[in-house]
């Protein structure tokens, strides 16, 4: 426990700012994406990178590797199949949605699809008769449905009943979110004492009525009336809102748009805390989970050097890191996320020496330094100067045994060389690249490269850094071989 | 000459022996600026890299040199070479001093040559800095030695 209490107490703002970015990502992402198939897709390879992690972490060689692949093919597939509700979130919703709004109703519910279709119907004066079923049995009532099992939808319902369709005579029962049947023929009620004006369809819900708890929705063909038939009552709807009402008091839903509201906020805030909770032990495995050593070979950068100076060379080109972090994190690390800069700005020419501190290293987080070796770096600076130099050819291999290679000049036989100063100091003459005597028969002239050592040496000539060898080659006397 | 002393007062005397000192002077003066406007320096004429030397003179003069053949040799010639003297053979493989030979030359013209063995290691570009008493360089002659 206390060990926890350490752990919490380590978390810098860093941190915390870090799990609040990433749990808010993730936030959104539900917000924007909640209710559709796009979501289930996603929670599912959430689901199978879980499952993954655990194949790596038990060995499971193979299944890890299957898993990945199957992850990997699940995002690509995901961006093309679902590429329209992408699209629709990131297109139709202003950048206000995407980053911070809450859509409180993403779906209408079945009490609302449920009323606008009933005054759409009204509307057209199509007859219609809906049966929302409450806790007693009916099918020994009714006869003659025909099974449906349709998503309830505003466009289903205006079909059903649309003068076209044989099934549109009987009643549709509506069970929660879907049409369970169509064309069912409702007991028709015996009274005497109803108007005259109600024909079989108000006798069909009344009768229906008197029998079950159900409630009937019927919708006149003469003259577009709404009326419902419960326990026996017919009642005349005036509007919309007295429907949606009468449908929720019979669906036991007393609660209105504010508890609705509330709700739907309490399943936000719960989505928001689950996924801080997760974020947070996701964080805490990658950065305080067992600590990990690991050695980086990383090359040195000077920065700051004064331009007119020059960077002959260093005693170092990299330095061997040693680092120490969650193994997560080690495992990841790479020598691109480890900077090892040494600042020029106080440097002289000549020999500087600098020796490594943790002020030279820059690391990402959740890394700390152990070593670096070695800690002294010698760095040579120095002033580039122009110095004129002989040339001299640099011949190799072997001329044939009968030939005498008599002279050989050069053009020019003296270049201007651009270097450091302490370089050019050394440097007395230029040599050009090795010339082989092996293919050299007779007089000639042969354009050659310079061999410049240091490589950071620069001629000055516009030839390009070539010089031309004209030699004389001759035989030799008859004896001298 | 007695009487001629005697015609002559002694102011006289002393005033004719300093002319005489004077132009003593004067003439033993003048053939020594005479022999300065005549001193001759030293002049190279010829300097080479051969193979061998044979009857004082460079044989197989080249500019480059197997190493099946030996040695080398660096030839000289000096002319007018003023006084008897001294002249120095710098041998250099790439920039690095590997031996000097001093020479001594002598009047009125000379020829000196220095040598050097040839060994595997020495393969590579050479120089030969002719060089007089004082350490001036003359002359620098290049050559190299291959397979």
């Amino acid at each position: 426990m206390s060990a926890i209490f350490t752990q919490l107490n380590s978390i810098g703002w860093r941190d915390i700012i870090d799990i609040l970015v990433v749990s808010y990502i993730l936030f959104r992402l539900y917000v924007l994406f909640r209710g559709t198939y796009v979501f289930r897709v996603i929670a599912g390879i959430g689901f199978l990178w879980v499952f993954q992690r655990l194949a790596a972490y038990l060995g499971l060689i193979v299944t890890s590797w299957a898993m990945q692949g199957i992850i990997a093919f699940a995002a690509i597939i995901i961006i093309i199949v679902f590429r329209n509700e992408i699209k629709n979130v990131l297109q139709a919703k202003d950048v206000g949605a995407i980053f911070w709004g809450v859509s409180h109703k993403a779906f209408l519910t079945p009490e609302e699809i449920i009323t606008s279709s009933v005054y759409a119907l009204a509307r057209k004066k199509i007859g219609a008769l809906m049966v929302l079923p409450a806790k007693d049995d009916f099918q020994e009532v009714i006869q003659g449905g025909i099974p449906w099992q349709g998503i309830l939808s505003k466009e289903m319902i205006l079909s059903v009943f649309w003068p076209d369709n044989p099934a549109h005579d009987g009643a549709a029962i509506i069970s929660g979110k879907r049409i369970g049947e169509v064309g069912a023929i409702l007991p028709l009620s015996r009274r005497s004492d109803l108007p005259s004006s109600y024909g079989t369809r108000h006798r069909a819900a009344l009768g229906l009525s008197e029998k079950t708890d159900a409630l009937v929705i019927i919708v006149s063909e003469e003259t577009g009336r709404v009326m419902i038939a419960k326990h026996g009552e017919i009642t005349e709807i005036r509007d919309n809102l007295a429907l949606q009402k009468s449908l929720r008091e019979h669906g036991g839903r007393t609660a209105d748009d504010q508890g609705a509201r509330r709700e739907e906020n309490l399943k936000l805030g719960f989505a928001a805390f689950i996924l801080i909770i997760c974020v947070t032990g996701i964080w805490f495995s990658f950065s305080r989970g067992l600590e990990t050593l690991a050695s980086l070979e990383v090359p040195i950068e000077y920065q700051n050097r004064d331009p007119g100076m020059e960077l002959l060379g260093s005693s170092l080109n990299a330095v061997k890191v040693h680092l120490s972090g969650a193994g997560p994190l080690m495992r990841s690390i790479t020598t691109d996320q480890v900077k090892v800069r040494i600042s020029l700005g106080k440097a002289a020419v000549g020999l500087n020496t600098f020796t490594l501190t943790q002020d030279n290293i820059s690391l990402p987080p959740g890394v700390t330094l152990k070593k670096v070796e070695p800690q002294v770096v010698d760095v040579t600076l120095d002033i580039p100067i122009k110095k004129e130099l002989p040339v001299q050819i640099d011949w190799i291999g072997k001329l044939a045994d009968h030939l005498i290679l008599e002279s050989a000049t050069l053009e020019p036989d003296i270049v201007s060389v651009i270097g450091g100063s302490r370089v050019l100091e050394k440097i007395n003459t230029i040599y050009t690249e090795k010339i082989s005597l092996d293919s050299i028969n007779k007089t000639g002239r042969l354009s050659v490269n310079l061999a410049l050592n240091p490589a950071s040496l620069k001629v000055v000539e516009a030839s390009n850094g070539k010089v031309v060898i004209v030699f004389t080659v001759k035989k030799r006397e008859a004896g001298d071989e | 000459m007695h009487t001629l002393i005697r015609l002559l007062k002694p102011h006289e005397i002393v005033a004719g022996c300093l002319l005489c000192l004077i132009l003593t002077a004067v003439s033993l003066e003048a053939p020594a600026q005479e022999n300065n406007g005549n001193q001759k320096h030293l002049a190279i004429t010829q300097a080479v890299m051969c193979e061998e030397i044979k009857e004082y003179e460079p044989h197989n003069q080249a500019a480059v040199f197997s190493i099946a053949a030996g040695k080398v040799y660096c030839f000289t010639s000096f002319n007018p070479v003023p006084r008897d003297m001294f002249v120095y053979h710098s041998w250099y493989r790439r920039d690095r001093l590997i031996t000097t030979r001093r020479l001594s030359l002598k009047t009125p013209e000379w020829s000196v040559f220095s040598k050097i063995q040839l060994r595997q290691a020495d393969k590579g570009p050479w120089r030969v800095e002719v060089k007089d008493h004082n350490g001036g360089v003359i002359k620098i002659i290049k050559f190299s030695i291959t397979d």
